[in-house]
């Protein structure tokens, strides 16, 4: 009977560990670190703007995002900013914040295709001088059609080779946001 | 001579593996303290049978022993009665240690393996309810021990028709004829392993040094144990305790110099007044490893496990055990191998040294990483209602908690991206029994409770659901229970099981939804074994199973990050339902080449797979691949051959060849995650002269794996890698210490430092193999 009685207090100590499993009536996990939406938007000195804008609210699969590409003037120097926010929450998060917060580690790549007159250089730095590319200057040229692709990598390595001038075949890292806009340039 | 009562006696746990004995007769002449009682025995492989001459049986108590003659029989004379212990050594065996009580005259069997590579669970066991048609390997303590620092996976590799899917060098689990996961169901202790084994990148949660043997069992007979799949099993096993009064144990250290890993090890045991004890324990730590030409960063490994094992027998009729297992680990994912998007993955793949490579060792382990706690507990409880008759009360509870890290924004990488807890309660009640005069049963009714739970505050949506399932089963085995040279077995089992999940649609709205299934499945099968002699046996097995869907393919849906896909499951999937024949030879042929052949023909109408979808699912982080849960007929078939040529006592040759093809008939494909073909050899040696090279073995091995080209560029992202060759070499070296005993062994894996890549490792599309490694590993047994 002692051993019966032991057994029964071994049962009801792994019962009791059984209970932070019981979480079946919680809700549904609030995701965080969600993207929904970019924009990169283009100024001129004249004050115009062009937004390419990219949004997907449901996240990953259900409804297909929403992409809004643009039209450029030809041979005319943009000023480009990125904003990137999480619009499936309210109020809506502005997860630029967080990547500035953390620049040292996060770095923007613009890669226009080969038929799209337009180059992108950086116009900002993080403490160690190595491009951000949440302002970047994005010059045009003559009249095309193409595409700008868009890619935010989290942890690249700045120092690879090339990377600090915006090419990405060194980077490395993991892909935050990989978006490609349509863009006509006339 | 009169045959009287039985003494019954347990070898020393510690060794028990390599011993099943017992048969004793004794005489009645005893003379109360006179010292002239007499030892006699007969010492054979326990593989075979075949006796063994030569062996040592050595009284340690009395500092004097005997040698067999050529029928395996040795005497020993003038004994006191008292109680003494016994050392039986062989060339090439592990010595035995057996603890015994002389009252009269005794006479002993003895089996010892020299041949370990040719033993099989019912030998392992030698009872009657154990004898099986199904085909199974073993392996010992002693190997074992040496290769604790490893996983049990790797372990098991040694097995013929046994391959590795890892995710790197820390993660890995076994392929049994091709199937894994979900399908190979893992009995621990008895208990059938619960955790998450949906996943390709989770391995085992158990410790192998705790096993006293490791079995694969390849039949189709499997019933008792509720199997996913059809006789692909592997039993994870300790011995009974010693009966010996005093304190045994061992202790057991390894060194290796890829990853500059450390393990130890060590294990106590007693057998008490009141009942049998038994405790070990595991460390285990390890850095990055290192392939021929780079470190693989943060691929470093810890590990800290503890077991408690305790028997009672509380009469003749009730015995009770208990145990209590914890494992847990923390293992580092390559750092190089974390990607984003189809992208990065394409960047990756192009890559010669993998990104983040850092120039200098480390044992860090940073994100991605896997923090995983297994508690088992297990009771026992076994009542003989007569000599024939025993009935079994099982209870296995087991706690696994699993957590994985991400590399993530913010400060989110100390938060778990996974946290998974899985509740699971196993109780049993089982009947062993004769039947008739013609039948022996083993019976039982099974129920099963799981309870998985997503912990939150991950900040991820989950991939897999919060779920409770409950399944309720029972079979029979009925066996003939007086084989001659026919043996035959037939039995079936019943399952129901209830699933209840706790999830969310893919609405915007993101509501709760608490679907349920039920699922009705049986399982037949039947065996016949013809043995003609002691030189050769036959066996073929056929049975037919309905296996259910798992909640991973009924409801996975996002993103996997361990394998960067997007996975949706399927909530209308039927069961899978499979036809499995195998056929084995296994025989001897003039006591020195031995053979073991076996073929398997495997037909699953509704075989639930991974499909890769053509179009790729576009998210703001770019584009990911789409596998979707789908179900196709296919055909699993292959071949396991052992050839084992030993001429003589000290030196032996063994070569062992594997082949698996995975057919999937509805798309007309090849089936992916298929090991590729593969050729293993050694060569071993021992010294047997009294020069100083005594008790030293040599052993040098070669594998060949083939390059797996069934599969088709479209399949995959890169195809398969080439095939390799790698060679092995393995000194040892035993060093007798009055009672006790030091073993010291020397063994290098990839001796020639080959840089290659594996088909069935993830890692593949990332990184090199690890290189050379060589391992100190030093055991001392008292």
């Amino acid at each position: 009977m002692k051993l019966s009685n032991k057994l029964f207090l071994l049962l009801s100590f792994f019962a009791l560990l059984s209970l932070p499993a019981c979480n079946d009536d919680e809700g549904p996990e609030d995701p965080e670190e969600v993207i929904t939406t970019l924009n990169y938007s283009l100024f001129t000195t004249s004050g115009q703007v062009v937004t390419l804008s990219f949004s997907d609210l449901d996240g990953d699969g259900g409804n297909d995002p929403v992409i809004s590409g643009g039209t450029l003037m030809a041979n005319t120097t943009y000023i480009g900013t990125a904003d990137f926010l999480n619009e499936s929450v309210t109020p809506v998060e502005i997860v630029t914040e967080e990547i500035e917060e953390e620049d040292d580690e996060h770095q923007l790549f613009f890669i226009p295709s080969s038929s799209l007159n337009a180059t992108v250089t950086y116009s900002d730095m993080d403490d160690d001088g190595n491009p951000i590319g949440l302002s970047s200057t994005l010059v045009t040229g003559e009249a095309s059609d193409g595409q700008l692709t868009i890619i935010l990598r989290h942890q690249p390595d700045k120092a690879a080779e090339g990377v600090a001038a915006g090419n990405i075949e060194n980077a490395g890292g993991e892909t935050d946001i990989e978006v490609t806009f349509d863009v006509t340039i006339q | 001579m009169i045959l009287s009562d039985h003494i019954s006696f347990r070898l020393s746990g510690l060794l028990v593996l390599k011993v099943v004995f017992v048969l004793l007769f004794f005489s009645e002449n005893i003379y109360a303290q006179d010292c002239s009682l007499s030892l006699t025995g007969k010492i054979m492989d326990k593989g075979t049978a075949i006796p063994l001459e030569f062996s040592n049986v050595f009284i340690e108590d009395l500092g004097r022993g005997a040698v067999t003659d050529k029928d395996g029989f040795f005497e020993i004379k003038n004994i006191c009665p008292a109680d003494y212990h016994l050392a039986v050594s062989h060339l090439g065996c592990e010595t035995v240690e057996i603890f015994l009580v002389i009252k009269k005259d005794t006479f002993i069997n003895l089996y010892l393996s020299h041949h370990e590579e040719l033993l099989d669970e019912v030998v392992v066991h030698g009872s009657k309810a154990e004898n099986t048609t199904a085909v199974s390997s073993t392996i010992n303590r002693a190997t074992i021990t040496t290769e604790s620092n490893e996983n049990i996976a790797d372990i098991l590799e040694s097995i013929v028709g046994v391959s590795v899917l890892r995710n790197g060098s820390g993660i890995s689990k076994p392929v049994v004829h091709g199937l894994f996961g979900n399908r190979v169901t893992i009995l621990n202790n008895g208990i059938a392993q619960s955790g998450q084994q949906w996943g390709n990148d989770h391995a085992p949660e158990i410790d192998p040094f705790v096993a006293d043997h490791l079995s694969v069992v390849k039949g189709v007979s499997t019933l008792a144990y509720g199997g996913n799949s059809l006789g692909s099993l592997v039993m994870v096993e300790s011995a009974p305790i010693t009966n010996d009064p005093h304190l045994h144990g061992e202790t057991n250290y390894t060194f290796e110099t890829n990853g500059l890993g450390h393990t130890i090890n060590a294990r106590l045991e007693k057998k008490n007044d009141w009942a049998a004890w038994r405790v070990s324990g595991s460390l285990k730590r390890k850095g990055d490893t290192h392939t021929p030409d780079y470190f693989l960063t943060n691929t470093g490994q810890r590990e800290n496990n503890i077991a408690f094992q305790l028997d009672k027998k509380w009469n003749s009729r009730w015995d009770t055990e208990f145990y209590y297992s914890l494992f847990n680990t923390e293992i580092g994912v390559l750092r190089g191998s974390h990607i984003g998007n189809l992208t990065d993955l394409n960047q990756a793949i192009g890559q010669k040294i993998p990104f983040f490579t850092e120039d200098n060792f480390a044992y860090n382990i940073n994100p991605p990483r896997q923090l995983v706690n297994h508690h088992l507990v297990k009771v026992s409880i076994k009542h003989s209602l007569s000599d024939h008759q025993i009935l079994k009360f099982n209870y296995g509870g087991q706690l696994n908690q699993r957590k994985e890290f991400d590399i993530r924004r913010g400060d989110r990488s100390d938060i778990p991206a996974l946290n998974l807890n899985q509740f699971s309660n196993f109780f049993e009640v089982a009947y062993d029994g004769d039947f008739s005069e013609h039948f022996f049963l083993k019976t039982g009714i099974q129920f099963t409770y799981v309870d998985n739970g997503n912990q939150s505050g991950t900040g991820i949506l989950p991939l897999i659901p919060n779920y409770d399932a409950a399944k309720t089963g029972a079979y029979f085995i009925l066996k003939n229970s007086n084989p001659s040279k026919w043996f035959y077995e037939f039995g079936g089992r019943y399952d129901f099981k209830y699933l209840s999940i706790f999830t969310i649609d893919n609405r915007i709205s993101r509501n709760i939804i608490r679907p349920t299934h039920h699922f009705h499945n049986y399982t037949i099968s039947g065996g016949v074994k013809y043995q003609p002699s002691h030189d050769f046996k036959s066996s073929f097995n056929l049975g037919y199973l309905l296996r259910a869907p798992e909640v991973n393919e009924l409801y996975s849906a996002g993103l996997h990050q361990g394998v960067s896909g997007i996975e949706e499951g399927d909530p209308n999937l039927n069961s899978e339902r499979s036809l499995k024949a195998t056929l084995s030879f296994d025989g001897v042929v003039k006591e020195k080449l031995f053979f073991q052949v076996l073929g398997y023909f495997q037909h699953v109408q509704d075989f639930i797979y991974l499909q890769p979808q053509e179009e790729f699912r576009l998210t703001i982080r770019g584009a990911f691949p789409l596998f979707i849960y789908k179900q196709a007929n296919v055909n699993i078939y292959g071949t396991d051959v052992l050839l084992k040529y030993a001429p003589r006592q000290n030196w032996s040759l063994t070569a062992k060849y594997a082949i698996v093809r995975g057919d999937n008939l509805t798309d007309d494909v090849a089936l992916i995650n298929i090991p590729s073909d593969n050729i293993s050899t050694s060569f071993s040696y021992i010294f047997s002269d009294e020069n100083f090279l005594k008790n030293t073995s040599l052993s040098l091995s070669g594998s060949y794996f083939f390059r797996q080209g069934r599969i088709t560029d479209e399949q995959d992202f890169l195809s398969p890698p080439d095939g390799y060759g790698l060679i092995g070499f393995q000194a040892a070296r035993d060093f007798p210490l009055g009672k006790n005993k030091l073993k010291i062994s020397l063994k290098a894996d990839n001796l020639l430092n080959t840089a290659y890549r594996d088909y069935l490792n993830r890692l593949r599309y990332f990184a090199d193999e690890p290189g050379r490694n060589i391992k100190l590993n030093i055991r001392y047994v008292f």
